[in-house]
């Protein structure tokens, strides 16, 4: 659709005024739609973020743009002056095009205000709100036992702003004002409502949605930016700069983060204007006062946005970063592994492995073939039958490493011709642990007997930073903090890695425990590691300590008792 | 039933265990207003039984699971989406509850509840 490739361009003064003169006409209703459906595109890649682990989608913010998308191009192919029917036209739209329990209940909020317009020319305050109670009946009558702190809690909280202001005899602007109000209140208490979001520490993501919508079509009416690249403040903690680094355009080799707190009477819309004469990428958060900016530029006017942002305020804090560099030097890290040739008619091992040093640990072990995976990006049941199907042998044994992908090996087992053993290693060194004991002329269930014995005899400590608050286990996190899983169960969180490990280390019971391997990540340096190999050593004196370069994502340190 | 082993000893996991993960599934769905018996037998055990779980039938072989779920939905909704989404919710369900493969899921819209006629 055309609203994704150009800029929406905001109908002009008189345009919003001839709307905020009540009643709307078809015209006016498709004007309120389009700034929705823009808006909630705006804010999609966030509603998408919402979601509630362990809910395998992350993907309500889609879902509800394809709806609205939909919805509206039903109705902007057969547009009419007549308000009923381009309201019933959206509705039909969204009943065609709904993707996704969210998208379903979408497309009911619409039939219900489509129904209530039907017969009706233009749309004024009272209108609209038995328009909102039509919508929310329907949304409501979609469902057995209606679940609150949902999208459902939203649109209802929703029309009671609706009738709380026709009470007041409100025109129809101000009883828009009302209803996203009361849309944000209802938002922000859903955590209170439904246990699960409030243990995620998030907020409802189809309520988020709605509100997106309902949002948009206020901003729309007060002439506020509705595009993404416009001006657009947000939390600080929403700022997604973790991957910036796999977009990189060409020329564009420096990243440049500043803080700075804005002089009185800052235009933000001005800001934003003139650093995109400067670079691209940007995104500017505030918190407490302080504002974040963050913009992608080339090697010459590196310095440029820092002297302009000079004269918008007080800079605190100036970070730059060479991308260039750091790609390179990414790239270099890519070795070649060595893995050991099968021989037709032995037993050949697949491992899952997230990260490059914990492959070569593997390689060096004797897997026959590695399949990149990990915690976030479990391999395909596909990817897996096509690393056994691909080996010179029928006898061949996987180990998943990793609990997630432990269901698509049995799969992948079902579908291969061959015979598969599986061991069940929830982690990389388990997967060392069973490896040690691989004897390649042995029978798949002999091996498969010993190895995944093995397995038990390592305990495996894992050291990553929360991506966000939440309570688990008895164990509260704050975002942001370090956190120890031992054997897969949160057992700690620490503001330093140093005292995860020490908790850790608590946990695993040392005097049990012969030797400790750390496999460091790609977020730690080898001498940070070698300190905390250090720290450990002081503290417990009788056992064997190696240091491993493990080159794992989001993992800073895995940890291997034995 | 289905069997796993680990290395302890077996875990039997019976039909009705996987028909409540299932049916609870599916009705957690939006727009499923409730589940219908599927057969003869299942709507004579329901006339003597009110709390039976009825609506799903299960079929086990070696390769894993094959569900069968018989629903009502409300009328006015997309009926294409929301049986996917019953297909892929119970799928979902009972495959993180019980570790058991699921290989298909058959979806029986039996009948439609209109509350409101368009």
């Amino acid at each position: 659709m055309s609203q994704q490739n150009t800029k929406y361009v905001l109908p002009d003064e008189a345009e919003r005024h001839r709307l905020l003169q009540s009643p709307l006409d078809g015209d006016g209703l498709m004007l309120l739609f389009e700034a929705g459906l823009i808006w909630l595109t705006t804010n999609q890649a966030y509603v998408n973020s919402l979601n509630v682990f362990p809910v395998p989608d992350g993907d309500t913010g889609t879902n509800m743009v394809l709806t609205m998308q939909a919805a509206f191009k039903e109705a902007d192919q057969n547009r009419t002056k007549n308000a009923g029917e381009t309201a019933r036209n959206f509705a039909q739209g969204a009943l065609m095009g709904a993707r996704g329990n969210s998208g379903v209940i979408l497309s009911q909020i619409w039939r219900g205000f489509a129904r209530a317009l039907d017969h009706y020319e233009t749309v004024d305050s009272e209108l609209l709100m038995r328009a909102m109670e039509e919508a929310r009946n329907t949304a409501y009558k979609g469902v057995v036992k209606p679940v609150e702190g949902t999208i459902l809690t939203v649109i209802k909280d929703m029309t009671t702003g609706a009738q709380e202001a026709q009470e007041n005899g409100a025109s129809l602007s101000s009883m828009l004002v009302k209803i996203v109000e009361a849309g944000d209140a209802s938002v922000k208490n859903t955590p209170e409502l439904l246990p699960v979001l409030k243990q995620a520490g998030v907020v409802d993501s189809g309520g988020t949605g709605l509100y997106y919508i309902f949002e948009g079509m206020l901003r729309m009416l007060r002439g506020e930016s509705l595009d993404p690249s416009g001006a657009i403040l947000r939390p600080l903690a929403e700022l997604d700069l973790a991957d910036a680094m796999e977009t990189v355009e060409e020329g564009q080799d420096y990243e440049v983060v500043i803080d700075f707190a804005p002089f009185p009477g800052f235009s933000l819309e001005q800001y934003y204007k003139d650093l995109e004469g400067i670079g691209v990428s940007i995104q500017v958060g505030e918190g407490d006062g302080i504002y974040r900016m963050h913009i992608h530029t080339e090697l010459a006017r590196r310095f440029e946005p820092i002297t302009y942002t000079e004269t918008q305020g007080v800079v605190k804090k100036i970070a730059m970063e060479n991308l260039q560099d750091q790609m390179d030097s990414r790239k270099s890290k890519e070795v070649e592994l060595v893995l050991t040739p099968v021989v037709p008619g032995q037993i050949a091992v697949v491992a899952v492995s997230p990260g490059r040093g914990l492959s070569s640990i593997f390689a060096s072990l004797g897997v026959a073939a590695i399949v990149e995976g990990g915690q976030t990006m479990n391999p395909s049941v596909q990817e897996l039958v096509a690393a056994f199907e691909n080996l010179p042998t029928d006898k061949i044994i996987i180990l998943p490493n990793n609990k997630n992908i432990i269901l698509a090996a049995q799969n992948a087992a079902k579908v291969s011709v061959k015979q598969i053993g599986i061991i069940p290693t929830r982690n990389a060194p388990q997967g060392f642990a069973a490896m040690l004991r691989l004897d390649p002329e042995g029978t798949i269930e002999e091996n498969v007997e010993s190895m995944s014995e093995a397995t038990w005899e390592v305990h495996t400590g894992d050291i990553t930073i929360s991506t966000r608050s939440v309570e688990i286990d008895g164990v509260n996190v704050e975002k942001g903090e370090v956190i120890a899983l031992f054997d897969g169960k949160l057992c700690s969180a620490a503001p330093t890695i140093e005292g995860a490990l020490d908790k850790l280390c608590e946990v695993a019971d040392m005097d049990e425990v012969e030797r400790v391997t750390l496999f460091y990540g790609e977020d730690l340096k080898q001498n940070q590691a070698n300190q905390l190999a250090k720290r450990i050593q002081d503290k417990y004196p009788d056992v064997e300590l190696e240091i491993q370069d493990g080159g794992q994502p989001h993992y800073q340190l895995i940890v291997a008792f034995e | 039933m289905t069997t796993q082993e680990n290395s302890l000893g077996g875990i039997y996991i019976l039909t009705k265990a996987i028909r409540t993960v299932a049916r609870n599934a599916a009705l957690q769905c939006y727009g499923v207003i409730s589940l219908s018996p599927g057969n003869v037998g299942e709507s004579v055990s329901r006339f003597f039984n009110k709390e039976s779980d009825y609506g799903v039938i299960v079929v086990t072989d070696e390769d894993g699971i094959s569900l069968e779920l018989n629903v009502v939905l409300e009328y006015g909704v997309r009926i294409k989406t929301v049986t996917d989404l019953v297909a892929e919710s119970v799928k979902y369900a009972v495959e993180k509850t019980m570790a058991v493969p699921v290989k298909r899921v058959d979806v029986h819209v039996r009948g439609l509840r209109v509350s409101n006629p368009d």
